[in-house]
């Protein structure tokens, strides 16, 4: 392991100078799960890691029915997948969460430090964005609020800027009741998936009122399928329209192979996944 | 620069000075000498390194030492009381759920952790709860049944 100064604040004011004291040379640690192997790797070579583990209440899950969900960017995997308003409000969040991994990185991991972290592979970013979720960014110099669906810009980089670090994840009230998520995984359960999918649809009389879809493990980002959403906002749900739906998502992601398929098998993939994320959503009473 | 770091480990508390760039796996089998604690993989993926961390089970090789100051850690040698080994020890002793034995102590508390907050798990749950240990033997069938005797054995008393 590379040689590094450790600092532990005890507050975000104490955690913003620092991180903007040192520049590039700082990195913070929330769960480590990732950013500890990076730099074993020496793909990360902080001089300074500073840790938001005593920044107070960081890990604070609020949920009010006008303005919906706040997550602390510290909160656990597991504290997000236990969470009771979680549970009975985002039922998505809950499904999504359980699925992380396995408990112990879900013990360990925490929502702030994943979405942080950039990594088109992993679970939680795709969901978040099928429920319209805000990050909030802080830095000594102010704070900001931007989209999670802008949020990631290429494999392993963020919107965020040195200094600045994700205090908070707002979801809006879920005006989709209906939802989706498949992990596809090829190997074992805590793998990474092959292809994941997430998806909140509103229905009425067997058309579709709005619809979100955002995948992961298939482009270099988490990414919201636009032009899919687009076949089926406002038409019929049908055989036909979802089939159409899923293979304009396929023409929109863009993945690579690796050890869990090819280009192609993933492609394939996301046309019959999407497919039954729609069937699987409409089965839902919401 | 070295960190004092105070951490209760099996009940006893340690005060030491560690570098940052410690490992938790490799504070507790170097400085503090229980060896129990297995370094399989380093990067997360092979679980022998499993401990539980304010009785959550974690992965210590991914975790600094430092991080711990001031938390609880029990290891695989804090399972047994006064020589008595605990119930999931024993069933794996009783099914043969081990051959070479050095995921043993992730395996164990995992199962431990799973045992404590669901003593009654379905086998699926089982086998999602270990997924994240590997045994190069490819024992796992005896050691599915191990977890399962020992929920049998808690609901018996």
């Amino acid at each position: 392991m590379i040689k590094f100064d450790y600092q532990e604040p005890t507050t975000l004011k104490k955690a913003l100078a620092l991180l903007d004291k040192h520049g590039d040379h700082a990195r913070a640690i929330a769960g480590g799960t990732s950013l500890l192997i990076m730099m074993r790797q020496r793909l990360l070579l902080p001089k300074v890691v500073v840790s938001l583990a005593r920044i107070p209440k960081f890990d604070r899950i609020t949920f009010d029915a006008k303005k919906g969900l706040r997550i602390g960017a510290g909160a656990r995997h597991r504290g997000v997948e236990l969470s009771p308003v979680i549970k009975q409000y985002y039922p998505l969040l809950h499904e999504t969460f359980h699925k992380v991994a396995q408990p112990r990185i879900r013990n360990m991991g925490t929502i702030g430090g994943n979405l942080a972290c950039g990594d088109p592979l992993t679970d939680p970013g795709a969901s978040l964005i099928a429920l319209d979720a805000e990050v909030v960014l802080t830095s000594s110099r102010g704070q900001r609020t931007l989209r999670l669906d802008e949020f990631f810009i290429d494999y392993y980089q963020t919107a965020l800027e040195t200094g600045e670090l994700i205090t908070e994840i707002h979801v809006p009230p879920a005006t989709r009741p209906r939802w989706a998520h498949i992990k596809f995984t090829p190997r074992s359960v805590e793998d990474f998936a092959t292809v994941g999918i997430a998806l909140t649809l509103e229905a009425k009389d067997g058309s579709c009122e709005d619809v979100r879809l955002a995948l992961n493990s298939v482009a270099s980002t988490i990414v919201r399928a636009k032009q899919a959403e687009e076949v089926l906002r406002g038409k019929p749900i049908t055989d036909a329209t979802i089939r159409e739906m899923g293979e304009i998502a396929a023409a929109e992601v863009d993945p690579m192979d690796d050890n869990r398929g090819s280009a192609d098998y993933k492609r394939d993939l996301v046309k019959v996944l999407v497919r039954r994320a729609v069937q699987e959503a409409m089965q839902r009473t919401g | 620069m070295k960190h004092t770091i105070r951490v209760t480990i099996n009940g006893r508390l340690y005060e030491e000075d560690v570098e940052p760039r410690q490992l938790l796996a490799h504070f507790i089998r170097e400085n503090i000498g229980l060896t129990g604690t297995h370094v399989g993989c380093v990067v997360g993926e092979c679980g022998a390194c499993s401990i539980l961390l304010d009785g959550q089970v974690v992965k210590s090789c991914l975790h600094l030492a430092v991080q711990a100051d001031g938390r609880e850690v029990t290891t695989i040698e804090g399972l047994a009381k006064d020589g008595e080994l605990a119930p999931i020890q024993d069933a794996f002793v009783k099914n043969y759920a081990l051959q070479c034995g050095y995921c043993t102590p992730g395996m164990v508390m995992t199962s431990y952790a799973l045992l404590k907050t669901n003593p009654n798990p379905s086998e699926e749950q089982i086998r999602k709860a270990l997924a994240g240990n590997l045994c190069m033997c490819t024992g796992y069938v005896q050691i599915v049944d191990a977890v399962k005797e020992a929920a049998r054995g808690s609901k018996n008393g």
